[in-house]
């Protein structure tokens, strides 16, 4: 902008003549070349193939039973109990026992998975209030509409916490006990914290503030939701910390799942004590269900799955063979691009204009 | 300036523009094709990795919104990557803008995953910590890596076949000049003896002259190699057949870092 325009008229509008203004800036063209996409293909095969090796060996190290628990055994009297609605409030439980060939090395963690329960279901993901889960007091009061019906009991008091998700909320609990070789039965005991993200236990999810008011006073006013046994202030009796809204439990159920086949964290394995100390020790187990969530209305199943983990996560096979099959058809495919190349389009033979 | 792109060089260049090659029913039918695999691809890739596993801490990661950013994610590079493969020239306007809009992506998600944003609008940033506790995941980036190769690997592979069996004119010409590129730098050769009597005026006017350009163009790295097209250099030749009667002859230098 420095310079000056003496002359005027057509060309005194003419840009500078800087590399940037000209398009002249230097450029790097690349070029898809055989000395460079060959060895890239040849690569990739390669370091596919070393993924998917060390991949499969860790996922290998892994061990994970699951049980269905749906109507086996002793549970059919309870299957056949929840199908009808009246019975909600009789307490049923059952037994199921399995036997570990191996020991589970390490920590173990214990799910609970439902199959053919869709929570990625929009309607039923809407049905829920952030804000009133937030501990905002006003939507403690007025809930959402999104919440509908689940917003309001017939008596027009507000129900905390609102929605389809948090009414639905799996209610089966589960005790196992190990039965040693001596003929003892240990109870295995299983930590219920900390099996929430930590962003969601201290951000996303708070109860309203108390002031000096108890946690059932701050709920007056409200009540719990239609399919609820306890109100929500009340969801865990031994600890005050777990209660209200920042219940494990709720928390852990509330976090949608993506796909209608999943499991859920309940548990880890305690490794205060012996024989816990190493894990789970092979042998046999019993899992005493305390039966309350009804399958059949979504005709799926309930199934109890404990698993040990690596920095890989969980026993899934897939990652690790689809990266040898890639390694496998990369291969293939760099052959195939090396013969067409050696044959047609070596030094440019194709290059003529 | 007059005589300097290579339009003019070779106006073959122009017909297939003329003959409907870039895009007739037959290119649109091949981008549809390869949009189909790859949304299979970007879908069914992460739903198999995600389905039944768990974090390394044994918490959730086949939740709804983390499996929802993991698809997002694997979009991105792929047409990132994909970006790159169609782009021809790269300045440094590209390279900026290239990682920049990958960069702008994750300081936009982790922005709007972030704590603040779900405490003052509640309703509307819901995915509150998802970022935070799925990009921790070696096991979401083997993912991520994995759905690129499949997706990107394919395309790779069409576009160098048809250079070597149907090579169009662009490739022939970009192949042409990479031929002429690779003699050993030629030095700085004083005025070759002019053939021509009319020449572009502009290339002797008032310019400071492109010597710094030679000695140390910008965002240069050692070993890299730049074919650059001088046009304002000072033996400025241009050659074109029959249209213009000017003889220039361009000068194409390979420069190595010194």
């Amino acid at each position: 902008m420095g310079k000056d325009k003496t002359k005027s008229g057509p060309l005194a509008q003419r840009p500078d003549n800087s590399a940037f203004k000209q398009q002249r800036l230097p450029a790097w063209s690349p070029m898809l070349t055989a000395n460079t996409v060959l060895p890239f293909f040849y690569f990739m095969t390669l370091i596919c193939l070393l993924l998917g090796v060390w991949l499969l060996l860790t996922v290998q190290s892994t061990q994970e039973l699951k049980l269905d628990y749906t109507d086996a055994g002793d549970c059919k009297v309870c299957y056949e109990t929840r199908l009808n609605a009246s019975n909600a409030a009789q307490a049923c439980s059952c037994t199921k026992e399995f036997q570990l060939k191996k020991t589970f090395k390490g920590d173990v963690f214990f799910y609970y998975g439902l199959r053919n329960f869709h929570q990625n279901l929009r309607r039923y993901m809407d049905s829920r209030d952030d804000a009133q889960m937030v501990g905002r007091k006003k939507s403690l009061k007025t809930p959402s509409s999104y919440c509908q019906p689940f917003a309001n009991d017939p008596d027009g008091r507000p129900i905390a916490p609102c929605g389809a998700v948090a009414n639905s909320i799996f209610n089966d609990s589960f005790t196992l006990t190990y039965h040693g070789s001596s003929g003892s039965t240990i109870p295995v005991p299983l930590l219920r914290k900390g099996i929430t993200w930590y962003t969601d236990k201290n951000i996303k999810y708070r109860n309203p503030t108390t002031e000096n008011l108890t946690l059932a006073q701050v709920f007056n006013g409200t009540t719990k939701p239609p399919f609820w046994q306890k109100p929500v202030y009340d969801l865990d009796l031994l600890d005050p910390n777990n209660n209200g809204f920042i219940n494990d439990d709720l928390i852990v159920w509330m976090r949608e799942a993506a796909f209608p086949n999943f499991k859920k964290l309940y548990g880890v394995l305690n490794r205060m004590n012996k024989p816990f100390t190493n894990g789970l020790p092979a042998g046999n187990y019993t899992v005493k269900i305390s039966y309350n969530f009804p399958a059949q209305y979504f005709r799926g199943r309930k199934e109890v799955v404990l698993s040990t983990l690596t920095w890989f996560g969980g026993q899934n096979y897939f990652l690790p063979i689809a990266y040898l099959v890639t390694s496998g058809l990369t291969l293939l495919l760099a052959i195939m691009l090396t013969v067409v190349w050696w044959k047609f389009g070596k030094n440019g033979k194709n290059m003529e204009e | 300036v007059d005589c300097q792109s290579e339009s003019f060089r070779y106006p073959q260049l122009y017909s297939p523009g003329q003959q409907n090659l870039y895009f007739n029913k037959k290119v649109f039918v091949r981008c549809m094709m390869h949009s189909w695999y790859s949304s299979l691809i970007l879908f069914f890739i992460p739903w198999a990795a995600m389905h039944d596993t768990v974090r390394d801490d044994g918490k959730d990661i086949a939740d709804y919104q983390s499996f929802a950013l993991l698809a997002q994610t694997c979009l991105l590079v792929v047409v990132s990557v994909q970006l790159c493969l169609d782009t021809y020239y790269w300045t440094a306007v590209n390279q900026f803008f290239m990682w920049g809009s990958l960069a702008a992506y994750f300081a936009v998600s982790f922005t709007m995953y972030s704590n603040g944003m779900f405490l003052i609008f509640t309703s509307a940033f819901p995915f509150v910590g998802v970022a935070r506790n799925s990009l921790n995941q070696p096991n979401v980036w083997l993912t991520i890596f994995l759905a690129s190769l499949l997706c990107l690997l394919p395309v790779v592979a069409f576009r160098f076949i048809l250079i070597q069996l149907r090579p169009t004119i662009n490739d022939k010409l970009r192949h042409k000049v990479q031929m002429e590129a690779l003699p050993a730098p030629a030095p700085r050769r004083p005025p070759p003896r002019r053939i021509s009597t009319r020449r572009s005026g502009y290339a002797f006017s008032h310019a400071q002259g492109y010597g710094n350009l030679v000695t140390s163009p910008p965002g240069w790295s050692p070993g890299q190699t730049f074919t650059l097209k001088l046009s304002q250099y000072s033996n400025w030749w241009c050659f074109l057949a029959d249209e213009c009667r000017c003889h220039c002859e361009s000068v194409h230098m390979n420069i190595y870092r010194i």
